[in-house]
């Protein structure tokens, strides 16, 4: 898909892991926080520019878009067999061909997450060690069970049907509800996706709070590679772990610094346009008939996928 | 520490749910009472700085590095009525803007690391009753807020892991949720935090702590609160 963002930024920076005479150096502290504040600006810009694109989902209401989130987060959490889940991850991928964004760049992180968390995590959980039940594979034979207090240790360490299933499970349920909320996210603007959050009664004064927070957020993180760079740009030697805790403090220190004469700033530019502790929220936008087939969509799937 | 979805069962993350909007209307309106008007940009700096003290890496004794989660030094910074509000919109725009933490679980997350881990951070430091003129004093009590309120939030987590296959297993006993139960996942989570990650929330919140202590200490809401002084 076409993009407007900057090259640079659709670039993956290669790892510069300091290989000096066959020895790995370690990524230094300076570089690591300098790649988490370039990560935080870079999907934020990522996520505003897809969210600006001009696909089938981007169109959509955000109250219809954050209905369907919070609708489909809890039929994923209630869908408690494989089929169920493997047909929202159809859905989710047609969804998702219909979003008109970037699906090797989604799929490869929603990969990321979901292995981590959906498999990485609960893999010994298909063992028989923590899942009882029938060994469909075998792994280790041991001359004997063992018991070491409350935990036994069975003769023979294998895969279980039971286990493999709920791993299975967890697998596809983290897989799809990680997927859908990415689609949603890419394709809604953050602060009009925020707004929606009054549908299921958020007040105002909460959600000026994270919008106001999520810009803060971009400037901050801009700051934060401005300071470290200029840090390391100082830096002709490594100055000692000792030496470097009471430099990152200070950063710290600083930023804290910057936040609160940020906080002070946006305060009196929203006096001077007049605000005086309340919040006047815009009127909401009607849905349109398309909306309201968005949501009979999204229900009468959720519905018929739970009673599969 | 950040719960994803697919490991709480809906009679877990609906209770957790329902506790975090309660108590976070309740410190929406304690920290509006100090600050009037200004609340809202200031509750917005303080969510952005939650989120922001996590990019900071920092150098640990050992050769390692890390960085905190922020709850502990966020209630020591602003009190733990701010950090409920500030932890809980960072904990928020993470788990939708960048996939950390489930849908589901944002409650339980929120409860875990914006109202228990900053409650017990505060009341812990509280406890010492630290005098800003013993520097030392002061960087062992925020240590140990910080790395008992990480060590004391993992096992809770453990705990929210570990009822699941109790309360939520089908009707041949096969989980549905989280498959470890309390024998696994306490064990698991404590030591890992006690021995590492509680270590490293502990020095972060120490060292952040010290060097606010040294530049500006009415900056610090807990050393304020000792003095008898308002915010601001």
């Amino acid at each position: 898909m076409a993009t407007n963002l900057p090259r640079y930024l659709m670039q993956n920076e290669p790892v510069h892991t300091g290989e000096t005479s066959g020895r790995k150096v370690r990524f230094s502290v300076i570089d690591k926080t300098i790649l988490n504040a370039a990560k935080t600006i870079k999907s934020v810009y990522v996520q505003a520019e897809n969210a600006t694109a001009g696909g089938v989902l981007h169109s959509m209401h955000p109250k219809v878009k954050f209905f369907a989130l919070i609708f489909m987060a809890v039929i994923i959490s209630l869908v408690n067999n494989l089929a169920g889940q493997m047909c929202i991850s159809v859905f989710v991928f047609i969804l998702v061909l219909m979003g008109r964004i970037n699906i090797p760049g989604m799929y490869k992180k929603v990969l990321f997450l979901a292995f981590f968390f959906g498999f990485f995590v609960v893999f010994p959980a298909s063992l028989n060690v923590i899942s009882p039940g029938k060994v469909v594979l075998n792994l280790v034979s041991l001359d004997q069970s063992y018991q070491f207090w409350i935990y036994h240790i069975p003769q023979n360490i294998g895969f279980t049907s039971e286990g493999v299933q709920v791993v299975g499970l967890i697998f596809l349920r983290v897989w799809n509800s990680v997927s859908f909320s990415i689609l949603i996210m890419l394709t809604t603007s953050f602060p009009a996706f925020i707004k929606s959050f009054k549908l299921v009664g958020v007040p105002d004064t909460f959600l000026m709070v994270i919008t106001l927070a999520y810009k803060y957020i971009f400037i901050l993180s801009r700051t934060i590679e401005e300071t470290y760079l200029a840090l390391k740009s100082r830096l002709f030697q490594n100055p000692g772990n000792g030496q470097l805790r009471k430099l990152i403090s200070g950063r710290v220190f600083f930023m804290f610094k910057r936040s609160v004469a940020q906080y002070e700033n946006t305060y009196f530019a929203m006096v001077s346009r007049g605000y005086s502790g309340q919040i006047m929220p815009e009127p909401p936008q009607p849905l349109t008939t398309r909306d309201y087939m968005a949501i009979g969509i999204v229900v009468v799937f959720g519905i018929a996928v739970k009673f599969i | 520490m950040h719960i994803p979805d697919g490991y709480l069962s809906p009679q877990t993350y609906l209770p957790l749910m329902g506790v975090f909007v309660a108590v976070t209307a309740v410190a929406v309106k304690k920290v509006k009472l100090d600050f009037s008007a200004r609340y809202i940009p200031y509750l917005g700096m303080a969510a952005a700085f939650s989120f922001i003290v996590m990019m900071f890496n920092l150098p640990i004794p050992g050769g390692t590095s890390g960085h905190a989660v922020g709850s502990a030094v966020i209630a020591l910074l602003f009190g733990p009525w701010a950090a409920v509000v500030a932890v809980s919109v960072a904990l928020i725009i993470q788990a939708l803007v960048f996939g950390d933490g489930g849908i589901t679980a944002i409650g339980a997350n929120c409860f875990n690391m914006a109202i228990f881990m900053p409650f017990v951070a505060h009341y812990l430091f509280k406890l010492f009753s630290v005098n800003p003129k013993r520097k030392t004093k002061v960087f062992v009590a925020a240590f140990i807020s910080g790395y008992f309120s990480l060590v004391l939030t993992a096992i809770l987590t453990a705990v929210e892991f570990g009822i699941q296959p109790l309360i939520a297993s089908d009707a041949e006993g096969k989980p549905l949720y989280c498959p470890y139960d309390l024998s696994v996942a306490i064990p698991v989570m404590a030591i890992e935090h006690l021995v590492l990650f509680g270590i490293v929330e502990g020095l972060i919140t120490a060292l952040i702590v010290r060097y606010f202590l040294k530049s500006d200490p009415g900056l610090i809401f807990a050393l304020r609160i000792r003095k008898g002084m308002q915010h601001d």
